[in-house]
């Protein structure tokens, strides 16, 4: 045993902390070795000083203030908890209203404009001309009559890319 | 225990209650662990959060003082671990640690608290253990104030027995050297 693990020994046995066999083996070092006797005697003192106790030393604030604080992050902590759920429903709510709403709009302006144009209205025709690609869509109400024409032909461009291909 | 249960069961004027009883207790534990006023506020309110937070694992197994003051306890030696990463060790501090000095320190022979008032001794104690290293203070705090066994105290530092032996040793050596000056510094 070193002479350190002999001073924790030492420690040990003021401290209770040593089964009964190891303490009597300190207790006879104790009785021939002088220098282990004064160590011992100023742990004791040591000991015996703290023994006296702390400073009494009060929180420096009220009791409204400290809890005041504790409460405040008591309930920042809590908020996540409930916040989210809340939060989550609003949001899908919006969501679901916000589309919802549009649509239900531009369907209502829809019927709007087909019954105030209901009563005058003769029907249209339109008409798609293969050949051409051109197409035709006939007002009867307007009296009018619409023709959209690509040009050059869809048709013709598309068998143009296959002759480039092939060359 | 009668206000715990009803704080258990999410009463939040029993926990008021409670706070207010321990405040001062837990707070006192925290500065002498922290030895900053500030630091020993919050903590002790951090203490406090933790507490209601995990209030349902207290079974009564010690009193509800006990339960919490481990916790500020625990709290308190992780901002002191955090503190020393960040700041770099004195050399004073390393020897400190490793004990060397006081190995060498001659025994003292005279009490170096004989004739004080209690007051006076408290005073003494206080002063000296603010001079210690925080790993030495702890582990004095903690045997001599809370009545922690070796291994208790080996759990809560989370370290080996022999790590707590030594350095209750070496605080308790520094802790004499200190108030024999602090005797010596009151009669010049």
């Amino acid at each position: 045993m070193t002479q350190h693990e002999e001073q924790l020994e030492l420690q040990a046995y003021l401290d209770g902390e040593l089964d009964e066999a190891r303490a009597r083996a300190v207790a006879a070092r104790l009785a021939r070795d002088q220098q282990a006797a004064s160590l011992l005697r100023e742990l004791r003192l040591t000991r015996q000083a703290l023994a006296a106790g702390e400073v009494v030393r009060p929180l420096p604030e009220t009791r409204e203030f400290y809890w005041s604080k504790i409460q405040r992050e008591l309930d920042r902590l809590e908020a996540p908890a409930t916040r989210p759920v809340r939060e989550s429903f609003a949001l899908r709510l919006r969501r679901f209203l916000l589309p919802a709403s549009g649509v239900a709009l531009v369907a209502g302006l829809g019927v709007a404009v087909a019954r105030w144009h209901g009563a005058g209205y003769t029907g249209g025709t339109e008409t798609a001309l293969d050949d051409s690609g051109a197409l035709t869509y006939h007002d009867y109400s307007a009296g009018a009559t619409l023709v959209w024409v690509s040009y050059p032909a869809e048709e013709e461009l598309a068998q143009d890319d296959e002759i480039g291909t092939v060359e | 225990m009668a206000l715990v249960r009803a704080a258990q069961r999410g009463r939040m004027a029993a926990f008021e209650e409670l706070v207010a009883r321990h405040r001062d207790k837990i707070y006192a534990r925290a500065y002498s662990m922290m030895r900053n006023e500030d630091d020993a506020i919050d903590l002790s309110q951090e203490a406090w959060v933790k507490a209601w937070q995990r209030l349902k694992q207290f079974q009564g197994d010690s009193s509800f003082g006990t339960w919490l003051t481990r916790i500020v306890i625990n709290l308190c030696l992780d901002q002191l671990r955090k503190q020393k990463r960040q700041r770099a060790e004195s050399i004073e501090e390393l020897g400190e640690e490793s004990g060397g000095v006081e190995r060498q320190m001659p025994v003292i022979a005279a009490n170096p608290t004989a004739g004080l008032e209690r007051d006076e001794l408290r005073q003494r104690i206080d002063r000296a253990l603010g001079q210690l290293s925080y790993e030495h203070r702890t582990v004095l705090v903690l045997h001599e104030f809370e009545e922690l066994e070796y291994k208790e105290i080996a759990k809560v530092m989370g370290c080996s027995i022999g790590t707590v032996m030594s350095r209750l040793f070496y605080a308790r050596r520094k802790l004499a050297a200190l108030l024999a000056d602090l005797k010596k510094e009151s009669e010049t």
